[in-house]
């Protein structure tokens, strides 16, 4: 008899999704920004503190580190440190226990290729890496969340553990992209420099991945507002937050369909979101921006919570 | 065999029995096919083929000890790629033999936990069974739901000098280690590839699906399409990855027992995202102490409050039932050749190992007097805890337990040190193969239509030079074992 996910090992799997998503999106944000590093003229820090703002870090960051930002420091910080909950070896840690407790739900393929990547990183190839190209370290880690990705798809059942998997996935990637965009968007504010401006723009559609699918939607048009735009409501890009909190609510809607007891609550918050997403005028979205950035964040963090009272603690018609 | 053979210069020791060589340079007849092709694939780099093989478990996670500190060491639990071998006929009888035992052992318990008939006409000692720590009387008077107790049984056998098997103990509640067996299987397959395709070695991953099967038929009367879980400490227990493998190989959820509750009609539910589901048949890997604090520990914040009345009942399956380490304890081990001529009426077709019970004067005297000869267990205790191995100890040692014998002879039994026999066995330092010693665990699966023994078994392996302990927590380690077929 086939049973509906245990409630626990559902949490396991959306949990598995979001930090394999969050290692993904900070090694992005870290090479993106180093290689942006590379090229400004201005001083380091201007790059370096908004990737400390974005994370949530800046106070346990300039607690340990007063002074200036450097950005081998933020790099290393954001890699290494054992005391940030958000550093890619705490985060590939994490993604890795979900995987070990939901070992026999997902498949032997994802489990390995989360396995490898973390002996690889908590051993010594890691830090060897680490210190002798830093671009293949990032892009490393890259590859392999999008291996996983690509293993959750084509190995796994298509049922709800998949669609648990991606939930958290999704959300994670809302979150992050709002964060992202809004963290460049206040670096920006007041800023005349055009080329500087177009320079940051295009960064941060790399750390999206967004930059050549920008490119053929429009075409020598990378201005500020219109990166914002494309990042928060193109339909047809993965990673933008309208395309990301639709395809959440997709999933969601699929592992709670109307008449079951759990989930409900979760199912209307996400399903407002996303219409109020897809009723944003364009124009109004440039104007309020970071309001919008800011939305986005808080409903995909609540959504987090209301996800465990809701569904995941299994108290729910019980 | 040829100058390029990977066994030169391997010496069997001279007072055990080893299991691949009659003498130096000799495999026995029934091998010495599969010897010489191991041999030839052997001989060019073996140390790479046991590292590649270290490395497969290591990446495919099958590890124990998890999440022993804070940075989440694991260890593989170690392995010898050189496998075990059991010829076809010597597996026939075995098969035959340990059959016999279970349905005694099972019938025995059925009848403890029923009429006690044997402990009426004082087969058995009635105070022996009725003081083990395991006996648990609230299970008195329950007959399970789907009519069997030992559903899934590891009975460890040894063999001594003279090649004999013997069985050294039983294990009835949670045997652990078949997650092993397969595991092991398919490294040497991958790192012995040309031998084992030429080798004709039994099916073991047969065995999941025998699993699940048992379990199905073992569900209360009346289930058509029963659901069944795997009941885990969590992942944090030791042996966590054995809970998962047989959880995805059978395809029952594996759930913790918070997952779990009992109703107020006394059924057992499991929480979902579409609500509680009923469950019927439960393969626990928690110790009895642990399955529900109304009965056994009101104090644990462990286990599914109900569980036992829900059992009781014959709402659910509970793999293996409760209160099966009265069969298992070893001071009730001496007298399982008695219950298969009462129950059976037939004569043991496996030997045991003298044993002396410290309860009993006589016995008791003889065992403080030849502590330094003698291996003296705890009944209660497994896995080589709680046991002295008199030739290998120290004086305090000996007092120390000659103390605790004094204190509480019940608790203790002590046997002779039997000469395991020996396998092959790469030495790393020594860039070759020596003699280490090994038992054997067979697993037997007992449901509605009696017992189905799986090929082989896990042969454990004591990879310390010298040593006569084989369990993982006193550096042991294992081997694949091949029953060639006939």
């Amino acid at each position: 008899m086939t049973t509906p996910m245990i409630a626990r090992i559902a949490d396991h799997l959306f949990w598995l999704g979001r930090y394999v998503e969050r290692a993904d999106a900070t090694a992005r944000l870290l090479n993106v920004t180093r290689t942006l590093g590379l090229d400004a003229d201005g001083p380091e820090a201007d790059v370096w503190r908004p990737i400390i703002i974005a994370t949530g870090e800046e106070d346990p960051y300039t607690a340990r580190h007063p002074g200036d930002v450097d950005g081998e420091e933020v790099e290393r910080y954001l890699t290494w440190d054992e005391a940030s909950p958000v550093s890619l070896v705490r985060t590939v840690r994490a993604a890795r226990e979900n995987a070990w407790a939901v070992r026999s739900t997902t498949s032997l393929e994802v489990w390995q290729a989360i396995n490898e990547l973390h002996l690889w990183l908590d051993g010594p190839d890691g830090r060897r890496m680490f210190d002798r190209s830093r671009h293949e370290f990032y892009r490393r880690i890259q590859r392999f969340a999008q291996l996983l990705f690509g293993l959750t798809q084509s190995t796994m059942l298509h049922d709800q553990a998949l669609d648990l998997v991606w939930l958290g996935v999704l959300l994670e990637r809302a979150g992050q992209v709002a964060r992202a965009i809004d963290v460049h968007h206040h670096a920006l504010m007041g800023q005349a420099d055009q080329a500087v401006d177009a320079m940051i723009w295009l960064a941060v559609l790399r750390v999206c991945s967004g930059y050549e699918p920008f490119a053929r939607r429009r075409p020598g048009q990378a201005t500020g507002p219109n990166v914002a735009e494309f990042l928060l409501l193109e339909k047809d890009f993965p990673r933008s937050i309208r395309f990301a909190v639709s395809e959440a609510h997709a999933a969601l809607a699929r592992l709670c369909p109307p008449g079951t007891p759990a989930g409900q609550r979760s199912v209307a918050r996400l399903l407002t979101l996303r219409g109020w997403i897809d009723a944003l005028d364009p124009a109004a979205a440039q104007r309020d921006l970071h309001a919008i950035l800011t939305h986005v964040v808080d409903e995909t963090a609540a959504l987090g919570s209301l996800l465990w009272d809701d569904l995941f603690s299994g108290r729910t018609g019980a | 065999m040829s100058a390029s053979d990977g066994f030169a210069g391997y010496g069997p020791l001279p007072d055990a029995y080893d299991e691949l060589f009659a003498q130096p340079g000799q495999a026995r007849a029934a091998f010495e096919r599969v010897a010489a092709l191991l041999s030839a694939e052997s001989a060019a780099d073996f140390e790479h083929r046991q590292a590649l093989a270290e490395a497969i478990l290591l990446q495919e996670g099958v590890t124990f000890s998890v999440y022993a500190d804070q940075r989440g060491t694991e260890k593989i639990l170690p392995f010898d790629v050189l496998p075990r071998m059991i010829a076809a006929a010597e597996w026939a009888a075995l098969e035959v033999a340990l059959k016999q035992r279970i349905r005694a052992l099972e019938l025995f318990l059925h009848d403890v936990y029923g009429a006690q008939h044997i402990l009426n006409d004082g087969t058995v000692p009635r105070d022996l069974v009725l003081g083990a720590k395991h006996y648990l009387p609230q299970v008195q008077g329950v007959m399970p739901t789907g009519g069997v107790r030992v559903h899934i049984a590891g009975i460890d056998l040894i063999r001594d000098a003279a090649g004999v098997w013997r069985v050294l103990e039983d294990n009835l509640r949670t045997p652990s280690g078949v997650s092993y067996v397969l595991e092991n299987r398919l490294v040497t397959k991958r790192v012995f590839a040309r031998s084992f395709a030429e080798a004709r070695v039994s099916r073991v991953d047969l065995y999941p699906t025998k699993l699940a099967e048992m379990l199905r038929s073992v569900a209360p009367e009346g289930v058509a399409d029963p659901r069944c879980v795997v009941l885990t400490p969590g992942r944090f227990n030791s042996a966590y990855f054995e809970h998962s493998f047989l959880a995805r190989t059978t395809g029952a959820p594996l759930v913790e027992a918070s997952d779990l509750f009992v109703g107020d009609d006394d059924r057992v539910f499991v929480r979902t995202i579409r609500g509680p589901m009923p469950v019927d048949v439960i393969y626990r890997r928690i110790d009895e102490a642990f399955l529900d604090p109304e009965v056994f520990r009101k104090d644990s914040m462990l286990g599914v409050p109900g569980l036992m009345r829900a059992w009781a009942a014959g709402h659910v399956t509970l793999v293996n039932a409760p209160g099966n380490g009265v069969a298992d304890d070893k001071a009730v081990y001496p007298f399982v050749p008695a219950m298969i001529r009462y129950y059976l009426g037939e004569e043991p077709l496996l030997a045991q190992v003298r044993t002396y019970r410290c309860d009993q004067a006589e016995d008791r005297a003889y065992v403080l007097d030849h502590l330094d000869e003698l291996v003296v267990k705890a009944v209660d205790e497994a896995g080589g805890y709680g046991m002295l191995m008199g030739p290998q100890s120290t004086a305090s040692e000996r007092a120390s337990f000659a103390e605790q014998i004094r204190q509480n002879p019940r608790r203790y039994i002590a046997q002779p040190r039997v000469e395991l026999s020996t396998c092959p066995t790469w030495d790393r330092e020594a860039g070759g193969f020596a003699p280490r010693r090994v038992d054997l665990r067979p697993y037997i699966l007992s449901g509605r239509d009696g017992p189905w023994v799986l090929p082989g078994g896990l042969t454990r392996v004591a990879l310390v030079p010298g040593s006569y302990v084989v369990n993982s927590s006193q550096g042991g380690g294992s081997k694949d074992t091949w029953v060639l077929k006939a």
